[in-house]
């Protein structure tokens, strides 16, 4: 059977979860039997699953194919230069980037949903965070699937809000409450840059291409010859390059990259589900899937462009992993290994690898959401997410142990595990531009060396958690192995995080990493020498990792430093995340104050002296005018005069300047 | 002509004039229920409505128009120059405008049954119809005016009609001090015109433009009537009144003055500066009208402009430090303004067309809020917002009809803000230029609006409500039917809010239905208008 039929019904697959949030939000505690809703949504995920995985299928036996469907709803007359008017479409299209993620967001959005039946089962408010978490996928579907940057940037708003309410699900904490702000805030700034970047897209290329042009077509992805926008000749357009910064700036907001990165480890305050979705396929993959389209359907960026998203990936990378390596939160760590990961995804996007990016991605995907699932085993057991208080869970916890385990040696690089697969991928793509872009020799050195950090860290955690005869801290409750519900998604996972990786040596599902023409890619079967040496280092740098965290945190052990070690100064600034949030707490909070301030100076002095000022000046003409006015009305009047002063002023002698400057129109 | 070709056109105004008349008699002849001069004004404003939507030429109502075609968006000079004309756009106009009269009077049929002076304020409500309507036809600068002060003197009447507030007297009488002041100057205004064109016709003063020679007059005369009618629409600087008068009438009241009264400035902005910024602008190369006397650059788009965007900026910025609910709603209300202005300032169809929209949408989102305010006030809530704290729970079908509204207000998508929003944004991006940073500035301060509106979504839904003293404490919590059904708002009012919530939804998904008659309307309107 053809499976492309089935590419004209793909709206069904971020419908099926938007059901879901509807029959829940309507229903609410009604469907208490149902898990509160529960089943329900794991029902419609998993039927989203079913369906987009067939899809995702369909396009790897028909590899390159762009089937879009789209409706115009509504469209805006023509002006100036806009010859045909801007319409406003909303439609689907099933490409190979959106048929990877596909896999990704379905697959791990149903396990986590699978998942959350058991982890979630004590809590209160379930019909809220089931609505809310189908949501999530739905919005985070409608950004892979849109077929245009509005629809695009919509549903990328979309994500934000879910993300929003899910973050601060336990909204009684003022802490996650707090986070799901902080997390709103930052990735807003993001969101402004990002729609800024597409105001200049709209403006450069809103005639260009077939049809009356891109404007009057609605944005379209389009790609090949009948695209919009010329493919990978962006030249050295200033406009171009402020419009790629803008849209790099929307993907670190929302992928958590430097220095929009402080939101991510703050949003564990959410329930570790949520942390799973968010990390794995949700939320911070749209960063990192915006770069990808960008690269595909956007023209491509310019060079400066290119540069900048290396050294904010690169850098990072090596930023992130640097402070994973003292934190004591279990959360945090993984939290952080997140935001380092997608350093490495964003800086193979710079380094003109978009589908290398992607591919990292997808494993990624399925090692993240298993090592969160697992974390989030142990803290429905033992009730601590410090690091410190836990120990020897592994006798206990066996399945979750060695689905840790899995997962630790995936996001290690260790093969034949998925991550390694990817993250060699990424390094060799990178080195394979040092030749001609030197310039990118310090942060290839950097991701490099954060492979070794990132064995220590995961692998501290791993000790510190499961190895040694019994838990440091006696008052925990017993620690016990977890229900199916939440076993089978983690096996699932872990199954994925062996052999993911492994998918690249399939030919149709490579296929959809060659099939984007116009792109370099090199998929591992395409391995040469020089790869194999550099993933023979990566994989030692790897080992040392895991070795020095086996001799410093292994069997039960815990390593203290000397009170008078200087790495105490380094230990602390790490801790205290390079108090780059304290900095941006202080520039917030002086930032309102002022912004409060000036307002309340100017309304109170500024308007309501000038007001008085005439008042005084009314009253002492007339002392008759007193008698018939209250003090309000006449305040207001002399509004009136000051008002109509400010327009002549304005009309007379400020416009006419501007006038001047803009060259009389 | 006989006197049917003369009078049918005006059937809409001829039908308002009609209800008014009937409820001012009966009250005379001591009718008291409010349901009846409800009725009348209801009846008649619905038939006047489907009148101006026949004109407009939506089937299946087509045929029903009174207005031949051939006097449609005719331009003036064709057939001389009367005090009236008739343009699509107007009739736009005059739809919304019957719109607002229509939801406030069903809603206001909600108030107690034998509430004094109801005929009143149906008559008045009536009135200032009538007034709203007439604009929607000048084409003169003194009718335009006299029409907006037939509007203007039914509204003091009504913001002081209870007369036993004191709150809402005092209100009225600012309203009445300051509006007559504007008044004053926007006739000074319109006599400087006078003075130098020798005529008030706007069709001519627009088409004339800058080439007479009386260059400070024209400037004088429009600067005037700028700040004559920016008090009417509450731009800020202009803006004071507005919070104090929205506050202390009735909210009935304020959702007539908010949703309705207030567009009629907009549409004179429309009907008076579509000249001065489309013809003060250049040397005259590009344009025929402007022999080249007045060559001042685009001083009216910058000024109107930087009124557009302080006016927005200023009013979301209040609305955010706001704690009562009517007065953060006023200052939304007063920053939406900022975003219709947009239109005027760029003057191009689809921006003529979104500023429309926008205003057709305010019109039922903030009517729509007042109404809502109204409504919980009738159930014993608190003017703050944080009284508001847990209705999500108490009163589901209520909180979910004003989180529509206030979604709509944010221009969150599904809902008809956002279209207007989109509209009017993306207008400003294709007149390109400096009118990028319009839509910029629009974009920021929608950012800032989510806030507070967020803020009261959040309220609503997610904070506990307050215990409840301790007389209830003990009782049992209301039945389910209790909580769900809109008993205690009063049917009219609850179906007024319902409606609006799905006025808002459905053209929120099917848009083009209305954007398509309004861009062409606004496309007639640049060729064709006054």
């Amino acid at each position: 059977m053809d499976l492309s039929i089935l590419f004209g019904w793909v709206f069904l697959v971020p419908l099926l979860p938007a059901l879901a949030f509807v029959i829940i939000g309507v229903l609410g505690e009604r469907l208490g039997r149902f898990e509160h809703g529960g089943w329900i949504a794991v029902l419609l995920s998993g039927a989203a699953m079913v369906l987009g995985v067939l899809i995702a299928i369909g396009e790897m036996l028909n590899p390159n194919t762009y089937t879009d469907v789209s409706y115009t709803w509504f469209h805006v007359g023509a002006s100036g230069p806009f010859a045909n008017g801007v319409s406003f479409v909303v439609g689907t299209l099933v490409d190979p980037i959106s048929a990877l993620m596909l896999i990704v967001v379905t697959v791990v959005g149903f396990l986590v949903m699978l998942y959350s039946v058991g982890y979630m089962h004590h809590d209160e408010g379930l019909p809220r965070y089931y609505a809310l978490l189908s949501l999530f996928l739905t919005a985070m579907l409608g950004v892979v699937l849109s077929d245009n940057l509005l629809e695009f940037f919509l549903f990328w708003e979309l994500v934000g809000v879910c993300s929003y309410f899910l973050i601060g699900f336990y909204w009684r904490k003022p802490s996650a409450s707090s986070a799901a702000k902080e997390a709103f805030l930052v990735t807003r700034i993001g969101d402004v840059m990002f729609l800024l970047g597409i105001f200049i897209y709209f403006s450069v290329y809103a005639m260009t291409g077939p049809n009356g042009g891109w404007a009057a077509n609605g944005f379209l992805f389009v790609h090949g010859s009948a695209s919009f926008i010329p493919i990978g000749a962006p030249g050295n357009s200033t406009l171009l390059t402020v419009a790629g910064l803008m849209l790099l700036g929307g993907a670190a907001g929302k992928s958590a990259q430097f220095p929009l990165d402080v939101w991510l480890p703050d949003a564990m305050e959410g329930p570790t589900t949520v942390s799973a979705l968010i990390h794995a396929a949700t939320m911070v993959a749209a960063g990192v899937y915006l770069l990808v389209v960008g690269s595909i359907f956007l023209g491509g960026y310019t060079s400066i462009v290119l540069f900048a998203i290396v050294a904010v990936g690169g850098f990072t990378t090596f930023y992130a992993a640097t402070m994973a390596v003292v934190n004591t939160d279990i959360k945090r760590v993984i939290a952080y290994s997140t935001i380092s990961q997608l350093g490495y995804m964003v800086l193979a996007v710079g380094a003109g690898f978009a589908m290398v990016g992607l591919y990292q991605l997808f494993t990624h995907a399925f090692f993240k959401a298993l090592l969160f699932l697992a974390a989030g085993a142990i803290i429905h057991t033992i009730v601590t997410q410090d690091l410190f208080r836990m120990g020897g869970l592994a006798k206990k916890m066996r399945y979750t142990s060695i689905a840790f385990l899995i997962g630790a040696l995936a996001l290690s690089g260790i093969p034949p595990f998925a991550g390694f697969w990817s993250k060699d991928d990424v390094l060799a793509s990178v080195y394979s531009q040092l030749g001609a872009h030197p310039e990118y020799w310090p942060f290839f050195i950097l991701a490099f060396v954060t492979v070794f950090l990132t064995a220590y860290y995961i692998f501290r955690v791993y000790f510190l958690a499961f190895s040694g005869q019994r838990t440091r801290d006696a008052s925990l409750p017993e620690a016990h192995e977890v229900p199916w519900v939440m076993l089978v998604p983690m096996m699932v996972l872990a199954g994925f995080a062996v052999v993911a990786g492994l998918f690249a040596f399939v030919p149709s599902f490579a296929a959809l990493f060659t099939g984007v023409p116009g792109l370099a890619t090199n998929v591992p079967p395409a391995y040469g020498p020089t790869d194999l040496l550099l993933s023979a280092i990566s994989v030692t740098l790897a080992g040392a990792g895991i070795l020095l965290a086996w001799g410093l945190w292994g069997n039960g052990r815990v390593y203290e430093l000397r009170a008078s070690s200087p790495v105490h100064s380094i230990r602390n600034l790490l801790l205290a995340r390079y108090h780059v949030k304290a900095a941006y707490d202080w520039v917030g909070m002086v930032g309102m104050y002022t912004v409060a301030r000036a307002a309340d100076f100017f309304d109170r002095f500024v308007i309501d002296g000038a007001v008085k000022g005439f008042e005084r000046s009314f009253r002492s003409m007339s002392d008759g005018m007193r008698r018939i006015q209250t003090g309000l009305v006449s305040d207001y009047a002399t509004y009136v005069v000051a008002g109509v002063i400010a327009v002549f002023v304005l009309l007379l002698f400020v416009a006419p300047y501007l006038a001047s400057l803009f060259g009389g129109g | 002509m006989t006197f049917a070709d003369f009078a049918l056109p005006f059937l809409p105004e001829i039908l308002v004039l009609v209800g008014v008349l009937l409820v001012l008699l009966l009250d005379v002849f001591g009718v008291k229920r409010i349901e009846v001069f409800g009725s009348i004004t209801v009846g008649a404003t619905l038939l006047a409505l489907l009148f101006v939507v026949a004109d407009l030429g939506f089937l299946p109502f087509a045929a029903l128009s009174t207005v031949p075609a051939s006097r449609i968006d005719i331009p003036l000079a064709v057939v001389g120059t009367p005090l009236y004309s008739f343009t699509s756009l107007g009739f736009v106009f005059q739809a919304i405008f019957l719109s607002a009269t229509l939801l406030v009077s069903l809603a206001s049929m909600s108030r107690s049954s034998y509430e004094k002076g109801a005929g009143v304020f149906y008559a008045l409500v009536g009135m200032a119809t009538l007034g709203m309507l007439l604009v929607g036809i000048a084409s003169d600068l003194i009718f335009l005016l006299l029409a907006i002060e037939v509007t203007a003197i039914s509204t003091y009447l009504l913001v002081g009609y209870t007369r036993r507030d004191p709150r809402s007297l005092e209100a009225a009488m600012k309203f009445y001090v300051i509006g007559a002041l504007s008044t004053v100057i926007s006739f000074f205004g319109a006599s400087l015109l006078f003075g130098a064109y020798g005529s008030t016709n706007l069709y001519y003063l627009r088409s004339v433009g800058g080439a007479v020679g009386y260059p400070t007059l024209i400037l004088l005369g429009y600067g005037l009537l700028i700040a004559g009618l920016a008090f009417k629409v509450t731009l800020v600087p202009f803006h004071a009144w507005a919070v104090d008068v929205y506050d202390g009438a009735p909210s009935d009241v304020s959702a007539f003055l908010a949703g309705g009264t207030k567009k009629i400035g907009l549409f004179a902005f429309f009907l008076v500066f579509l000249g001065p910024v489309l013809f003060f602008t250049t040397t005259g190369t590009s344009n025929p009208f402007n022999a080249g006397v007045l060559n001042t650059g685009p001083i009216f788009q910058i000024v109107l402009g930087v009124l557009a965007v302080v006016t927005m900026t200023v009013g979301n910025v209040l609305a955010l430090m706001q704690k009562e609910m009517k007065r953060m709603l006023a200052y939304s209300s007063i920053s939406q303004v900022g975003y219709m202005m947009i239109g005027i300032v760029i003057a191009t169809s689809p921006a003529i067309a979104g500023a429309t929209l926008q205003i057709f949408s305010h019109t039922f989102m903030k009517t729509g809020a007042f109404l809502v305010v109204a409504a919980v006030a009738s159930l014993g809530i608190g003017p703050l917002i944080s009284d508001w704290k847990g209705l999500g729970q108490r009163r589901p079908w209520l909180s979910i009809a004003f989180a529509l509204i206030l979604l709509s207000l944010a221009g969150v998508p599904l809902t008809v803000g956002f279209v207007s929003k989109f509209v009017l944004f993306s207008s400003a991006v294709q007149a390109q230029g400096y009118f990028i940073w319009l839509a910029v500035a629009g974009l920021l301060n929608s950012a800032i609006s989510v806030f507070y509106y967020g803020r009261v979504l959040k309220v609503m839904f997610f904070d506990a409500p307050d215990p409840e003293p301790e007389a209830t404490v003990a009782g049992p919590s209301p039945p389910v039917s209790e909580r769900l059904s809109m008993g205690g708002l009063g049917y009219a009012r609850a179906s007024t809010i319902a409606l609006i919530a799905v006025v808002i939804v459905t053209f929120g998904i099917f848009p083009q239905v209305i954007l398509g008659p309004i861009q062409s309307a606004a496309q007639h309107f640049l060729i064709a208008g006054p």
